[in-house]
């Protein structure tokens, strides 16, 4: 990237040179571009360097979203706006690493909400204050469930949310209604039994990937936290309680017990399950998102399948025993200032833009992520999107531990390493048991070194 | 097979290889030893050794700094909480090392590591060897099969990995080309076997690199050998063995070598392949080392588990070196 | 084949064997035909069935390589239009080109004159050199990564000199990564080649550079080439640092690829087709390279060997 301006190279030059050597200063909002009379930030001869996810079922609408906002962005404050995408959540770590490090890189980063802790724990990301929050449009103009990840409690949050996505189940109306099933399950229990109804031959009751790089640690993590057990206690991490090991032992059971996933799906990641549902040949596909909408209605599916909420009720409980339903994680985008920012003004003024109610109700039409904005989440109308937006409310955000990453990586890995006898039909439970108590003690471990740090 | 055509062989080579100049001195190893024959003074005098400067700069600032770099940072406690002001991050000595080598998978990373990649090279090496002597015929169509025998190397890894992770995922097109002959292999990408797919894949990926090699080095051989030894009425088998492959020793000891450091370092065909967490049976050195840094934020404790890795495979590299003479002797492959 | 079996034959050997008669060819035969035969069947096989699928699956649907599909349901060709303007190819292209060729050209270049003084001079501390040219090999990237981004960030922060997000941070990085191999695979070869014409040229006064420029180049083409190969693929498939050095802008084809490749966090199905298109349009430029180049990697030797 050549420079535009000797002033952009400047300033990376001099925020790099407090960044290397450690005399960042922790403050925010104090430098940059200059705030004139009106209150409008005046960026001119400025750019702004963003890095956000790729939207990968929306390429051309993306690259187009990102010129119409850049044009926006350029008649309020005469400031230019660079886009910069990351292709996965690795890709993403090692940006923000490397940027964290030497000091230099994007001004904004859009983050997955699970990485909000880690990114807040490495302290390399402006905490907003008071008047931070006025400069991106107030606290209030959010959806207060969408702050629940923010940061570690209410005066301190870097993440500001720009849209949710949360996780819902899909169902095949034809397939529910041939096995004499009215309404979709809410609670586990009841998904099993519906789902034994529903397979038969080479149509099963649930699709799901169990070798997915994330989704098998969301199912178990919403089953314990449905059956009271939050797994991050204060400094203590509580894998080894039972409800974890019922939760695993109900995931598993899909395939080993009630037979109503397919087997190949040890194999599968989620887009592979979502390729069986737009079959035809799944009555529930689990742990999807509205993005799943454009491949869903371009499939043998479409207009026979409909969204709803996850099961909230723990597998052999009959009501919920969590403060909050939990029929999702708190999911979607936050986005996050660079400490080392020279501009961080016009930061808060891009951000201000982006979740202003008619930028998030645009946002939502063309890539379906419900708004942030809680006047744009209100004025929602459509149908479809009610069971989405329920999910919305219903989520319930993951511990806020820069630790959380190792837990999620814990998690995972019990499945990783129980697939093989996943694919034999049976889980030995004294090598189940082996592998939580693992996943226990480094998880323990990594909560210990959060606590000192 | 007669052994009197393969004697006369023998002595073909071996005439071709003594008539070959002595051409590398050990200067490292007897230094000032001068009044050596004729040809060592003329490599004394007179020497452009400027000409290492540019090649010799960029290393030390581009592998060798950072390499500092990266072994400084394996003594600081460096994790997400202090990798901002990693400069002034708490020194910790050997604490790093001791944790990785006491409580951390990374012996056993090592052992994966080294025994995969030895297995894809035994294999890979009589492939590669196969397809360049195959090429080194002239026939109709060659060069449009040389370069379809380069498509593996050229197809970038993620592509490599993604592509096979398709086919052998349960009930994918690898199963069933099996199934339809009988045979039922279980998972490819979970539990056991996941050792032996890396192996495969890494197989399929890697042998063109050996073939490029192995190619390169043919062309060294000499035309007058083919002559002697098509004159011998040499079996094909003792021309390769006795005239041919000795002039492949110096490329293909290269090729061992590098193909199994390539290996070991490789990232992303485990990564693609099989996801992280990684099944225990393929938790290789990168993507231990990957893990450690990129998901638990220990970036300390991973660039102490790199450097010992390092360390660990740089003891047989030299024995290697020193057991093929790849850095001292002459390559039988001398012209005239 | 004639021309290269001519160019192999060269004035130096003085035989009757006119090129591609029938005895010439037996002379360089080095296997029997059946087991030729078996070798360029297996290998070919090899290679071509998982690259037909990957041609397969360019022309599926995406829910059909989903579900695990070898022969299409549907074929279409429209994945080799859209990858222009979704994977944004063009541009990665031609970085990739632009990088990948440098770093072999520079590299290639470099290596020979390396090589040179290694193989015929004699100094302290040369086996050290040949030596250590391999231990950097074996480096991992993944403990390079975050040293040379810091590196890179340094000289922005004091030399004022911008290397991250440039094509130049790149070129150099696989430039001084090729080295290593690159130098070495050029020892191995000129240790072959004979001495008599460099003494020849010595005594009839050519300098250090006249002897390297005008024997040893000549000479060398396919070594030269072999290790501009190395050189250019490492720069070609490298992901690890493109993915943190560059911007939209310097993107490489690979990087390109890959965030297209890698789905999102609940994402749905990929897209496969779009993505296999792009592979083969990417490995589409080297394989003509090679097909350029590769009439240099045969009769190097006997090409200039009596000029």
């Amino acid at each position: 990237m050549r420079f535009k301006s000797t002033t952009g190279l400047a300033a990376v030059v001099t925020a790099a040179a407090l960044a290397l050597t450690g005399c960042g200063s922790g403050g925010s909002g104090s430098s940059g571009g200059s705030t004139n009379a009106n209150g409008k930030v005046d960026g001119t001869g400025k750019t702004l360097n963003v890095l956000v996810g790729v939207q990968t079922q929306y390429p051309e609408q993306q690259k187009q979203w990102q010129s119409d906002i850049a044009a926006k962005f350029k008649a309020q404050t005469g400031a230019d706006v660079k886009f910069e995408t990351f292709a996965s959540a690795n890709d993403e770590l090692t940006r923000i690493q490397t940027s964290v490090v030497s000091g230099q890189g994007p001004d904004i980063y859009g983050l997955g909400t699970t990485f909000t802790p880690t990114a807040y724990a490495t302290k390399a990301f402006v905490t907003l204050s008071d008047d931070d929050w006025k400069a991106v449009g107030g606290k209030d103009r959010f959806n207060q469930a969408a702050l629940g990840i923010s940061g570690p409690d209410k005066d301190h949050m870097a993440g500001i949310p720009f849209v949710s996505r949360p996780f819902v189940m899909a169902y095949n109306k034809d397939l529910l209604a041939a096995a004499g099933i009215d309404k979709p399950a809410t609670s586990w229990d009841e998904l099993a039994a519906q789902a034994k109804k529903m397979t038969k031959g080479d149509t099963y009751g649930i699709a799901t990937g169990y070798k997915d790089n994330y989704d098998p640690w969301k199912f178990i993590w919403a089953m314990s936290v449905q059956a009271g057990n939050p797994l991050v206690d204060g400094n203590k991490l509580k894998m080894d309680d039972p409800t974890v090991k019922k939760a695993y032992e109900t995931y598993f059971g899909w395939l080993t017990n009630d037979k109503v996933v397919d087997p190949a799906s040890v194999g599968w990641s989620n887009s592979n399950a979502v390729a069986a549902f737009a079959s035809g040949k799944a009555g529930y596909l689990m742990m999807t998102t509205s993005s799943s909408i454009p491949t869903l209605d371009k499939s043998a599916v479409a207009g026979k399948y409909q969204y709803t909420v996850m099961p909230t009720i723990a597998p052999g409980e009959t009501q919920s025993k969590s403060d909050a339903p939990a029929a999702s994680i708190l999911s979607g985008d936050n986005l996050v200032v660079a400490d080392y920012s020279k501009q961080k003004d016009l930061a808060f003024a891009y951000i201000n833009l982006i979740t202003s109610k008619d930028e998030q109700l645009n946002y939502q039409k063309i890539f379906g992520d419900l708004p942030a904005n809680a006047e744009a989440l209100a004025s929602l109308t459509d149908p479809k999107l009610k069971p989405v937006a329920d999910a919305a409310a219903k989520s319930k955000a993951t511990p806020f531990t820069g630790a959380w990453g190792d837990i999620q990586l814990g998690l995972l890995n019990v499945t990783v390493q129980s697939i093989p006898d996943l694919a034999a039909g049976k889980v030995d439970e004294s090598a189940l048991d082996q592998r939580i108590k693992d996943a226990q003690n480094k998880g323990q471990a990594s909560l210990d070194r959060a606590s000192k740090g | 097979m007669s052994t009197d055509a393969s004697h006369e062989v023998r002595l073909a080579a071996d005439t071709a290889a003594s008539r070959a100049p002595r051409n590398t001195d050990d200067a490292g190893q007897q230094p000032g030893h001068k009044g050596g024959p004729r040809r060592k003074g003329l490599s004394e005098r007179n020497r452009p050794l400027w000409m290492l400067i540019p090649g010799g700069a960029l290393m030390i600032i581009i592998i060798v700094v950072p390499l500092l770099l990266g072994i400084y940072m394996s003594v600081l406690n460096l994790d997400q909480y202090t990798l901002r002001k990693w400069i002034s991050a708490p020194l910790i000595g050997a604490e790093n090392f001791v944790e990785a080598v006491t409580d951390s998978p990374l012996l056993h990373a090592v052992w994966l590591s080294v025994s995969y990649s030895l297995l894809a090279m035994v294999v890979t090496l009589p492939l590669g060897v196969a397809a360049a002597v195959a090429t080194q015929n002239a026939f109709k169509g060659r060069a449009v099969i040389r370069s379809i025998f380069l498509i593996p190397y050229v197809l970038p890894s993620f592509v490599v990995a993604t592509v096979w992770r398709t086919m052998l995922q349960p009930g994918g097109i690898v199963d069933e080309a099996l199934a339809t002959v009988g045979i039922h292999v279980g998972l490819w990408l979970n539990g056991p076997q996941t050792f032996w797919t890396l192996v495969l894949v890494q197989i399929w990926a890697s042998w063109p690199f050996i073939y490029l090699l192995a190619l390169s080095g043919l062309q060294s051989v000499d035309h007058e050998v083919h002559e002697a030894s098509a004159l011998d009425g040499a079996l094909w088998w003792n021309k390769l063995r006795y005239v041919v492959f000795p002039y492949l020793k110096g490329p293909l000891s290269l090729a061992f070598l590098i193909g199994m450091l390539h290996h070991i370092n490789n990232f992303t065909l485990p990564f693609v392949l099989f996801g992280v967490p990684a099944p225990s049976d393929v938790e290789v050195l990168p993507i231990l080392t990957y893990v450690t840094s990129f998901q638990s934020f220990r970036f300390g404790l991973s660039a102490a588990m790199a450097f010992i890795s390092l360390v660990l495979i740089a003891i047989p590299l030299f024995v290697y070196l020193r057991a093929v003479k790849l850095d001292d002797a002459d390559t039988p492959g001398g012209k005239k | 084949m004639s021309t290269t079996t001519a160019t192999r034959q060269g004035p130096a050997t003085v035989q009757v064997d006119r090129p591609g008669s029938h005895r010439q060819h037996e002379v360089l035969r080095l296997l029997p035909g059946p087991l030729l035969v078996i070798v360029l069947v297996f290998l070919g096989a090899l290679v071509l069935v998982p690259v037909l699928y990957i041609f397969l699956a360019s022309v599926n649907s995406d829910i059909g390589v989903a579900n695990g599909e070898f022969w299409p349901s549907t074929v279409t060709f429209e994945n080799y239009s859209k990858i222009w303007t979704s994977v944004g190819l063009a541009t990665g292209l031609t970085n990739s080109v632009l990088v990948a060729g440098a770093t072999a050209v520079v590299s290639a270049a470099l290596s020979v004159s390396t090589a040179f003084v290694l193989v015929r001079y004699t100094f302290r501390g040369r086996l050290s050199i040949l030596r250590g040219l391999l231990a950097l090999q074996s480096v991992p990237g993944t403990l390079m990564v975050l040293p040379v981004f810091v590196l890179f960030s340094s000289a922005a922060t004091y030399l004022g000199i911008q290397v991250i997000g440039t094509q130049w941070g790149l070129f150099v990085t696989y430039l001084t990564f090729a080295m290593p191999f690159s130098t070495w695979v050029m020892v191995t070869y000129l240790r072959g080649l004979p001495k008599e014409l460099e003494e020849a040229a010595r005594i009839d006064g050519a300098s250090n550079l006249g002897v390297l420029f005008r024997i040893i180049l000549p000479l060398s083409w396919p070594g030269i080439v072999v290790s501009g190969i190395f050189a250019f693929l490492l720069g070609w498939n490298d992901v690890l640092f493109a993915s943190v050095m560059t911007r939209p802008e310097s993107q490489t084809a690979a990087v390109a690829l890959q965030i297209f490749g890698a789905s999102q966090e609940g994402g749905a199905i990929p897209y496969y087709g779009q993505m296999m298109a792009a592979a083969l349009v990417c490995a589409a430029p080297v394989v003509i390279l090679y097909l350029i180049f590769q009439r240099y990697l045969v009769g190097g030797l006997t090409a200039g060997g009596v000029k």
